[in-house]
């Protein structure tokens, strides 16, 4: 079976040697069913053994390997190289997160963001086991269902030109995590969650780029998780202001 | 034991040109540096306004004949228009409208904005200039 060449230009950043990043080329045969992936690790097992970078399941499920390839953030597991065919292929570090090393970038903040929307499904009082699971229509899971096969793999934070320019902004993959709980009917923590995704650095703070909707892998719109949450942050204030007794 | 020590880690800027990046950036771009013009554009609107109000319908309307007003407000036209599909579009899929089984799919509430914002816009012109 006849193979390519596929041209690899590689960010490499060793913070203990280099003061600032840059690109190496790699020449990597490949065969049409192989992905930017594969070539990484043929590039780690065959012609440098100091190229590091993060993987785990290599089918689109973990979420592990996102970088920026050809300035686009993509899963680098599915992205053939085959759709680059004749030209070189860039592969950068995820943008808008500090560099470790190489392609691995600090998750920190997105991992801090994540715990801070409280992921998981609040009760204001649990009942036992024995009582049953809390039941749920068709209907009620597809309020939110969507927002539910998020992968956490950070693309639309790389897209994200708002995160980029601050930080603090609470983002996409957390306000569309934490909008899943909320339109979710067996959850009874809107009261908790409202104040986290409508403060300062909340959903107000997202202009409406849409590329992170875009770049998901999964088919999630995170963009409209955001505006979504608008509209109900703004009802309930309004909904303060004329029912203060019982508007929520 | 290894070697604990915590090198730096390498913190990269967003540049003044990233809206270059891609054409969706730069959509996005001029979508806000329309709304500018577009704000201009109501200021112009309001002064026409008040001459109506201060001196007379006459003077209102001369003021709306000047070419340059016409050709600013043809480019707003244009400009509000993106910004109307941009909206309108987003409304649809914010919020559907639920029939029977089935919801209405974004560019429905597209079109049917478009449509009423046809019918408000004869009716301000008819009310401010035909009539």
């Amino acid at each position: 079976m006849s193979q390519d060449i596929a041209t690899i230009r590689v960010t490499r950043y060793r913070p203990e040697k280099d003061s600032k990043p840059y690109f190496q080329e790699y020449k990597v045969p490949y065969r049409h069913d192989m992905v930017v992936l594969d070539a990484l690790n043929y590039i780690k097992a065959e012609m440098d053994g100091s190229l590091t970078y993060r993987w785990s399941c290599r089918m689109g499920v973990c979420g592990s390997c996102g970088a920026n390839i050809d300035g686009e953030p993509k899963l680098t597991c599915a992205s053939f190289l085959h759709d680059f065919k004749g030209r070189t292929i860039t592969v950068e570090p995820m943008a808008n997160f500090p560099v470790v090393k190489d392609l691995v970038v600090d998750m920190e903040d997105f991992m801090e963001k994540l715990v801070k929307i409280k992921p998981w499904i609040i009760r204001e009082k649990e009942t036992p086991p024995e009582q049953g699971e809390y039941k749920q229509s068709a209907q009620e899971l597809e309020r939110y269902s969507q927002f539910s096969s998020c992968i956490n793999c950070m693309l639309c934070y790389a897209a994200c030109p708002i995160y980029g320019l601050n930080e603090k902004f609470l983002g996409p993959a957390a306000t569309a995590l934490a909008y899943r709980y909320i339109e979710d009917s067996r959850d009874q923590g809107k009261d908790v969650r409202f104040p986290i995704v409508h403060e300062m650095e909340g959903v107000w703070e997202c202009t409406l780029v849409g590329e992170c909707s875009v770049v998901c892998p999964k088919g999630v719109d995170p963009m409209l998780a955001i505006q979504k949450a608008k509209i109900l942050g703004a009802t309930n204030a309004i909904k303060s202001i004329l029912m203060p007794r019982g508007g929520r | 034991m290894g070697d604990n020590k915590r090198y730096p880690e390498l913190r990269r800027r967003v540049s003044p040109g990233w809206w270059t990046a891609s054409r969706h950036y730069a959509m996005y771009m001029v979508r806000e540096w329309t709304s500018l013009f577009i704000a201009v554009y109501s200021l112009i609107f309001i002064y026409g306004l008040s001459l109506w109000a201060t001196v007379s319908r006459a003077n209102f309307l001369n003021f709306l004949k000047n070419p340059a007003i016409i050709g600013f407000s043809l480019a707003a036209l244009v400009f509000t228009m993106y910004h109307a599909v941009t909206w309108f579009y987003l409304l649809g899929a914010i919020s559907p409208i639920k029939i029977g089984r089935s919801k209405t799919k974004p560019w429905q509430a597209l079109v049917l904005n478009l449509v009423l914002l046809v019918i408000v816009s004869y009716l301000a012109i008819w009310l401010l200039i035909l009539r």
